[in-house]
Parts: C-alpha cells; sequence; structure tokens
C-alpha cells in the first residue's frame, strides 16, 4: 500500500474523523447554518432585503467557514489527543486532504445548499406578501431577489472564506490551544497593517489621497466637494487580484500540508 | 530493531537533553527505561515513534525513520502516552473506527484482554475512570500486534489490581518479534517484568543491560554493618540493616532492586561504565 495516498485508508481516517468528533463537526456546522438564519433575519429587519443577504452570506462562509478550519486540526490541546493523531497510521497527505475535504468542499457545498434554501424561502415570502393588485407590484416584486453566487460580494465572501480558512487550518498547526483566537488576531494584525502601508504608499505618491482600500483603487479628495478614483493598471490590478484569489489562498493551504509533516508534538 | 546513533536533542539549541546518545534495542525483550523526572524518557520515546525529531544523529526503527511517519512504520509501533486519549465512542465504535488501520490487529484477543484487564462496559469510553480509560488503550494497543510497543508511564492512573493484571498481561504477549519499551518511575511497578534495564541521567545513557549481566556484575544484598560490605556503589538503611549494591566480586546470587540499582548508577556513572565494560 502506498505510503502517501490509498482509497481505502483514506476512506477509513475520513469515517473516522467523522464519527470520532460528531459533536464538534456537526455541532459547528449547524451552530454556523443557525447563525446564517438569525443573521438573514436581523440583517434583513435593520437594513433592507440585500443586506440580510449579504451579512448573512459573509456570516456563513467567512465566519462559519473559519471557525470550522481552526477545529478541524485541533487535536493538539492536549499530548494524548495530538500523539493519537499524527501516530495514527495514516499519510500526512491523507491527514491533510481530510481537513481540506471538511473545510473547503463539504462545509462550503452544505453552506451553499443551505443558504441557497433559506434564501429561496425568504425570498418567496416577500413575493407572496406582495399585494398583485398594488401600484409598485412590479417594482416592488423586481426589488428583491435570489442572490446570486456570481454576484460581488459572494464572490469575495469566497474568496476571502479561502484565505481564512486557509490561515486557521496552518494556525491551527502552530497554536495548540485557542488557535482560532491567535489566527484571528495575527489576521486583523495583518490586514490592518497591509492596509496602512498600502495608504501610506498611496498618499507619498498622491497627496490628497483619502482611502486605498481595497489594494486596487485609490481614492482622491480634489476638493470642492469633487473627489476621484484612481484605479491600478489592467494588467497590475489582475496581478493583485491573482495574488489575494488563488496564489495566497492556495499557498496557505498547502503550507498546511508541510506543517503537518513536520510538526512536532 | 531500534538503533539510536549519536542524537542530540533539546527543545532549544542553547539546552540539550541529549547529546551524542547512541543506543541499540532488539527484539523478544522488555525494555525498562528510568531517569529522573525531566530527564528525557518520554522525550526519547516520543522520538522513536517520530512525534519529535532529533537535532542531529539518526534513530532507525526497523529500517524506517520515525520522523517520516509513513503509515507502514505507524503500523509496525504504538505509543501509549502518559495521558491517554480516548474519543466519545464505545468499545465496539472504537474498535470499528481505529482497528482497521492496524492490519495485524486481533478482535480475539482484543476481548480477551479487556475481559483480562477487567473493562467491560457499553459506556463511553470517555465517561470512563482514568484507570479504565488507561486499561482500555493498553488492551488496544496489545491487540493490534505491533511489533514496537512504546508506554510511557503505563502505570500511572492504575489500582493495585490492575498493575498486577498489566503485569501478567505484558508478560502473556511478549514473544521474539515484539519489543515492549516502558519508560516509568514508578519502576516497583516493572518488577519482575522487565528483561533489560535502560538508565538515562543528564541526557547521557548511563546503563543499557540485560537483568541478568546485571545480576552477574552487582549484588544486592542487605547487611548488618557497613564494614561486612565491600565499598558499596550505593547503600540505604532500611529496617533490616544497611542494604547495598555493591560489584559482584564472589559470583553472589540477588536479586536486583530497581530502586537501588538506579541510584548506584546515577551516582557513580563512572565506575559502573567500567564494571560493565570490564
Amino acid at each position: 500500500m502506498s505510503d502517501i495516498f490509498s482509497f481505502r485508508r483514506f476512506g477509513l481516517l475520513f469515517k473516522k474523523t467523522i464519527l470520532e468528533r460528531p459533536v464538534q463537526l456537526f455541532g459547528l456546522t449547524a451552530l454556523s447554518l443557525a447563525l446564517v438564519f438569525f443573521s438573514y433575519l436581523i440583517g434583513k429587519a435593520l437594513g433592507d432585503f440585500e443586506s440580510g443577504q449579504f451579512a448573512s452570506f459573509i456570516v456563513g462562509i467567512v465566519g462559519g467557514g473559519s471557525f470550522l478550519a481552526s477545529m478541524v486540526f485541533n487535536y493538539f490541546s492536549s499530548n494524548a489527543m495530538g500523539s493519537s493523531f499524527l501516530t495514527l497510521p495514516a499519510s500526512h497527505f491523507e491527514k491533510w486532504l481530510c481537513g481540506v475535504l471538511i473545510t473547503g468542499v463539504i462545509y462550503v457545498v452544505v453552506f451553499l445548499l443551505f443558504y441557497r434554501a433559506i434564501d429561496t424561502m425568504f425570498v418567496s415570502i416577500y413575493h407572496n406578501g406582495l399585494d398583485p393588485n398594488g401600484p409598485f407590484y412590479k417594482q416592488l416584486y423586481e426589488q428583491v431577489g435570489i442572490l446570486s453566487y456570481d454576484d460581488y460580494v459572494p464572490q469575495k465572501g469566497i474568496h476571502i472564506f479561502f484565505i481564512f480558512a486557509g490561515a486557521m487550518l496552518l494556525g491551527s498547526l502552530y497554536f495548540n490551544r485557542v488557535g482560532f483566537i491567535k489566527v484571528a488576531l495575527i489576521l486583523c494584525v495583518l490586514w490592518s497593517g497591509l492596509y496602512l502601508i498600502n495608504l501610506l504608499i498611496a498618499k507619498s505618491m498622491i497627496p490628497n489621497t483619502e482611502n486605498a482600500l481595497p489594494f486596487l483603487q485609490a481614492y482622491i479628495n480634489a476638493g470642492e466637494r469633487k473627489s476621484g478614483v484612481i484605479t491600478l493598471p489592467l494588467g497590475m490590478a489582475r496581478t493583485v487580484t491573482y495574488i489575494f484569489n488563488y496564489f495566497l489562498p492556495a499557498s496557505l493551504w498547502l503550507l498546511t500540508l508541510q506543517r503537518l509533516r513536520e510538526k512536532e508534538f | 530493531m531500534i538503533e539510536i546513533k549519536n542524537m542530540t536533542f533539546g527543545y532549544s539549541r542553547k539546552k540539550l537533553l541529549y547529546r551524542d546518545l547512541s543506543l541499540s534495542l532488539g527484539s523478544g525483550r522488555i525494555y525498562g527505561l528510568l531517569g529522573r523526572n525531566g530527564a528525557g524518557k518520554s522525550t526519547l520515546l516520543k522520538n522513536m515513534i517520530g512525534l519529535l525529531f532529533p537535532k542531529s544523529g539518526s534513530i532507525t526503527v526497523n529500517d524506517f525513520k520515525p520522523g517520516k511517519r509513513q503509515p507502514s512504520f505507524l503500523e509496525t509501533i504504538y505509543f501509549i502516552p502518559e495521558e491517554v486519549y480516548v474519543p466519545s465512542l464505545t468499545i465496539k465504535q472504537y474498535e470499528t473506527l481505529f482497528a482497521p488501520f492496524y492490519p495485524r490487529f486481533n478482535t480475539t484477543e482484543f476481548s480477551r484482554y479487556l475481559d483480562e484487564l477487567d473493562v467491560r462496559t457499553d459506556e463511553k469510553l470517555n465517561k470512563l475512570s482514568f484507570g479504565q480509560q488507561k486499561k482500555f488503550i493498553i488492551a488496544f494497543s496489545l491487540a493490534c500486534n505491533t511489533p514496537v510497543l512504546l508506554l510511557d508511564e503505563p502505570t500511572n492512573g492504575l489500582d493495585i489490581p490492575s498493575k498486577k493484571q498489566f503485569r501478567k498481561l505484558i508478560a502473556s504477549v511478549m514473544n521474539d518479534e515484539r519489543m515492549i519499551f516502558i519508560s516509568t518511575h514508578q519502576i516497583r511497578d516493572l518488577d519482575n517484568l522487565i528483561d533489560q534495564i535502560v538508565i538515562v541521567d543528564e541526557g547521557r545513557l548511563l546503563l543499557n543491560e540485560p537483568v541478568a549481566t546485571i545480576t552477574d556484575k552487582l549484588v544486592f544484598k542487605t547487611v548488618g554493618d557497613i564494614s561486612e560490605a565491600n565499598a558499596p556503589l550505593y547503600k540505604e538503611d532500611t529496617l533490616k540493616g544497611l542494604a547495598v549494591v555493591e560489584q559482584n566480586h564472589h559470583a553472589e546470587e540477588s536479586k536486583v532492586n530497581l530502586e537501588h540499582l538506579f541510584n548506584a548508577v546515577t551516582e557513580n556513572p563512572v565506575l559502573i561504565r567500567q564494571i560493565f565494560q570490564s
């Protein structure tokens, strides 16, 4: 049997991983989905329909997904559990793939299906609640629709999820305890640091820069209530987008495999 | 079977726990690893299983490099740490999920070991007492039939009858293909069980000898007066007189007292080396 990958061994490992801690994995997923449901309701109540859709999508994919990612390799809070995980006869690649499958595939699919279901339900309730004979029926009907996963916010949410989840997976192999909080703090510091550096660079080149976030644009105050936006040239913008959307998450997820190999406990 | 060559290990580069440690352990024996608290007994075991990696030198276990943690290697070795981990599963569920990873796992033997250690319950394992959990893991590890079994303080948490059951069970499962390496500071628990004694102190290997060789070279006895003893390597007042460890010049027969042996070796490492090299 190969020391890198065997379908039989991977199947056993996957079954073991799921059934060994069902409360943690299923409970967390259920909790995340419940939060999605309530944030949809709260967002809708506090703002408009779209706010509820966006807020709940981000809570579910970025919040729930990252939290689950931080739990997948959470074996190192005790000496016994960490030893048991690392000495189980399965390859590093299989152990890593298990984490990737649970976080990056299963959770995402479950979340997207659940989200589509509640979104469809809420939108239907809204549409059914409208008076077809009312003066603005068509306008009100078209104002609210099912969130398309190709829209800007879901797309950004998914990209951010892959960065955060990758960081959480990696972080849980560095921090044996309270990995989620530690990685979240590091991400906050890194994100703020990057933002400030980006802003300082933009300000040093264009003195009346007001803001420079995201990293593709700088917002300029041109005086007398006039403002403008400077956008990176297309080629460079593509490179930055590529780095943030693909290179960074892929690196984080792959580094997790490397870290798992090097993990001493 | 286990070959350690010039191993250096430390949790930091500045403070090394082991320097140039070389050790060779063969199969068909039960080894007892003795050392003070913090001497690095658990660390040595973790290096053998591949949970820690040597800073320099090498370790091979049945021709595998433990640090790679290949499945084909991990199938042949089982490590029981001092604190054991059992998930929220019943015995049957645990067996179903974990046993298939070990190709030599024997269900009948597992059942027998559980009976012998008096672990029979339908409760979830994590609800059992620590001692029961430990006995369960011991039974499981033995049923895995791995050629190498590493036990870190296995009798910690076991009650007196369980310690006896443990010794009986370990002795009964030994065969020529198997090697059991037990690290402990509760040396009385391992009386009559160990075939070979390994003593480490301050990062050095002080002794790695079979019990038979030890009793050939040293004698353990109780004397009335120190003058009766011939330059003892170790002495201790007891109710019966003075317990001493001395060089066995006259081929006297005696039984190893592990505690006294440990003190004699750690207090006279140079002399002990000379005695065993002669």
